[in-house]
């Protein structure tokens, strides 16, 4: 049991610093508007449709 | 000769797409250009890959030592997402032509039950490492393939007479399903 716990906060500490390096790392030149251009699918729940439609917005 | 037919195998004969019916919200969403088709394709392949690696150790050096095998599903879950996460840091540092290529696909590949699916399988199967790492490699293969051909048919029936309430997704999943089919029938080959 407590290893299972263990292994629960262990990844989900890795997950949570990986995501936060990854939002604090800069987006290369000319890529800060990606959301707005993708046409690759027409799902409307994608969240990144939704981040570019609330930018155009 | 066993890793060939195993090859063949997850391409063609036990298709992910058409004969499991997973990844099917990236194959109807991200089908409709062949040169988005393959890009998802090329970013599922590679995340796949690692992370079957990946989840391969962890089952065979926490989990099972450790008797947690209950914990295999959250795990895997915790590890994929992780791994999309670096896998999209590494992409936007060091190569931002691909990031702009592919960089936009890479948070959607985190929700792909094909990626999870390979992961338990692997340990399901009771694969070797190496074993794993073909499987690993050939199942996205299989996607990808799948994916480019479905995309190449919807862009020739954009301009098909098709009719108004049938364009998009509905002729799509006719498509589809006639996809399937015809991938069916290479059940028995191998």
């Amino acid at each position: 049991m407590l290893a299972a716990v263990l292994l629960f906060v262990f990844l989900a500490c890795v997950f949570g610093i990986s995501f936060y390096f990854n939002s604090k790392t800069p987006v290369p030149e000319g890529c800060e508007k990606l959301s707005e251009d993708c046409k690759g699918c027409s799902m409307h729940g994608c969240p990144n449709r939704i981040k570019g439609e609330e930018e155009n917005a | 000769m066993k890793l060939i037919s195993m090859i063949f195998m997850a391409i063609l004969t036990n298709n992910i797409v058409l004969t499991k019916f997973l990844g099917i919200c990236p194959f109807m969403g991200v089908s409709k250009s062949s040169k988005s088709a393959v890009g998802m394709g090329l970013a599922v392949t590679f995340v796949i890959f690692a992370a079957s690696v990946i989840t391969y150790a962890i089952q065979y050096l926490v989990l099972v030592p450790f008797h947690i095998e209950y914990m295999q599903l959250i795990s895997f879950i915790l590890i994929i997402a992780s791994f999309v996460q670096l896998v999209e840091m590494i992409v936007k540092k060091y190569s931002p032509a691909l990031y702009k290529s592919l960089g936009v696909y890479l948070p959607l590949i985190t929700t792909n039950c094909a990626v999870l699916y390979v992961a338990q399988d692997n340990i399901a199967k009771g694969y070797t490492f190496l074993e794993t790492c073909v499987n690993s490699l050939a199942v996205p293969l299989g996607f990808m393939l799948v994916l480019f051909l479905f995309s190449c048919i919807r862009e020739r029936l954009d301009y098909a007479d098709t009719l108004p309430s049938w364009k998009g997704n509905p002729v799509g999943l006719v498509v589809a399903a006639l996809m399937a089919l015809a991938f069916s029938g290479l059940a028995g080959i191998i």
